[in-house]
């Protein structure tokens, strides 16, 4: 399988914190990886590394083997941020903008309402504003606008939190589809081991600023590692 | 803190530590001013921005504005025939009204009324979109955020402070009009002669001068605190806060500077 991002020797502070130290992980082309840890432990962070939205001190991001992220200048960096479809925790959509000029933003898509269903939203939505929508659904909108510039890699930060039991469930089987329909690589930041069962093929286990378990999904419950025992199993 | 040499030390290193972080801010600000100055003149443009933000800060200034103005073209008139009527000068109260106005007070108070309105509202916005995640959202919809957000701001800013400003002036003048001729028993015909013969260009022109530097203050200030927002409702509040109080200090500190600058024209 074809590596898509490598990350090497990552480290990352604010101010004095440091948030990782020497952090390593591969990503493969259309592989779905799942980045699990504790609140505050970077895992957010480190996708905003990724995308180019934060800058680090040191180590190096390889993406297609081609260029390394430190090294591009402003215009660049922008590009290299546009290659991913970024499903934010709460959705972040533009308040100002209604649902259609938010998932058609900048774009004159002519399948806007079958990126609609394929979200599993009505069209007479269109013009209401993110304001007058539940949770779920902005979800989905911002799913829907993730995906309409068919981006290379897609992260899902946090997709369930914030949601009633049903539709985190709702949400997971969506994301799923997604996942399997467009064979896309695809990040997703969670603490909701549901979603990990439901569609992720790797998982990596972040604590105290490094990688500190990856494996195959299928190995997670045959895993030695104390913390993400705990963690998996809710033990303090 | 008993040993002196310790506390001599001590005393250095946070002078010290304020004089370095203010540089790093200072710089920080300037760079950011670069960027938003540089991205004002390269693709890509939004006209529609543009205009949806003159009427936001221009437009929707107007009344406040013109109310400010009046006001003080009012008292201004009164207070100048107090002082004026001591020694028989009752005739240059529409000249020191009209200079007064032009020069100095509806370009400073049409600023400072718009860094409260439209400057925090600039604040607030931009510093909501950057705690909800919407700035990076923009960036992973390639858009550059300075194009986006602050460029149309930015040029809004300059372009509507000076028309306010001129708006400004008339209504000032009405103003000092309305009470020497209604309630001092000015004659009009005197009074507009009076004022139009002596207003030259470069009153006025000096006037709009310092107003688009405002409007680009005002402008600038917001973007530059909603940009640089942390954590959530506490940090727009202050982001919003940080707005004013800057803009309000740089539109007092700056007026100077170009008065100072104009003086010698």
């Amino acid at each position: 399988m074809k590596l898509k991002i490598n990350i090497k020797n990552l480290s990352k502070k604010f101010d004095e914190k440091v948030i990782f130290k020497n952090l390593n992980l591969k990503i493969f082309q259309s592989e779905s990886l799942a980045i699990i840890g504790q609140s505050g432990s970077g895992k957010s962070v480190l996708t905003k590394c990724i995308t180019g939205l934060l800058r680090f001190e040191k180590g190096e991001i390889f993406f297609d083997n081609d260029y390394e992220i430190s090294e591009l200048d402003n215009y660049n960096l922008l590009k290299h941020t546009a290659k991913f479809g970024f499903l934010f925790q709460n959705a972040a959509l533009f308040d100002s903008l209604t649902v259609k000029e938010n998932i058609l933003f900048k774009l004159n898509s002519s399948n806007y309402e079958e990126i609609l269903n394929k979200v599993g939203l009505d069209k007479s939505i269109s013009n209401k504003y993110p304001a007058e929508l539940s949770v779920g659904v902005q979800k989905r909108v911002g799913l829907a606008r993730a995906i309409i510039s068919k981006p290379e890699i897609l992260i899902f930060d946090e997709p369930t939190t914030g949601l009633d039991p049903i539709m985190a469930y709702q949400i997971n089987k969506l994301l799923k589809k997604l996942v399997v329909d467009y064979k896309l690589t695809t990040i997703t930041i969670t603490h909701d081991m549901e979603s990990v069962y439901e569609f992720a093929d790797k998982v990596a286990f972040i604590d105290q600023g490094s990688i500190s378990w990856y494996g195959k999904i299928g190995q997670i419950n045959l895993n030695k590692n104390k913390q993400l025992f705990n963690f998996i199993n809710g033990i303090n | 803190m008993n040993n002196p040499v310790k506390f001599l030390f001590f005393f250095a290193h946070r002078i010290g530590s304020i004089c370095v972080n203010s540089i790093i801010k200072l710089g920080d600000i300037l760079i950011f001013l670069f960027d938003c100055i540089r991205c004002c003149f390269l693709p890509q443009f939004y006209p529609k921005l543009i205009l949806f933000q003159f009427i936001r800060i221009g437009f929707n200034s107007l009344p406040v504005v013109g109310l400010t103005a009046i006001f003080t073209g009012m008292v201004l008139a009164l207070q100048s025939y107090t002082g004026f009527s001591r020694f028989s000068a009752e005739s240059v109260i529409p000249n020191v009204v009209a200079l007064s106005i032009t020069r100095e007070l509806s370009p400073v108070l049409a600023g400072l009324m718009v860094a409260g309105r439209s400057g925090a509202a600039i604040a607030a916005e931009i510093g909501t979109m950057k705690v909800t995640e919407q700035i990076d959202a923009l960036k992973t919809l390639s858009t550059n955020p300075l194009n986006y957000l602050v460029a149309p701001r930015l040029i809004a800013g300059i372009i509507s402070l000076p028309l306010l400003v001129l708006i400004g002036d008339i209504i000032g003048i009405l103003g000092g009009f309305l009470i020497c001729v209604y309630v001092l028993n000015f004659n009009p015909n005197v009074y507009l002669l009076n004022t139009f013969n002596f207003i030259e260009f470069i009153d006025v022109f000096s006037g709009l001068v310092k107003a688009a530097v405002f409007g680009l203050v005002i402008s600038f200030m917001g973007c530059y605190q909603g940009f640089n927002t942390k954590g959530g409702a506490q940090g727009v509040g202050l982001a919003t806060t940080y707005s004013v109080v800057s803009s309000s200090i740089l539109i007092l500190f700056l007026n100077y500077i170009l008065t100072s600058l104009f003086f010698k024209l």
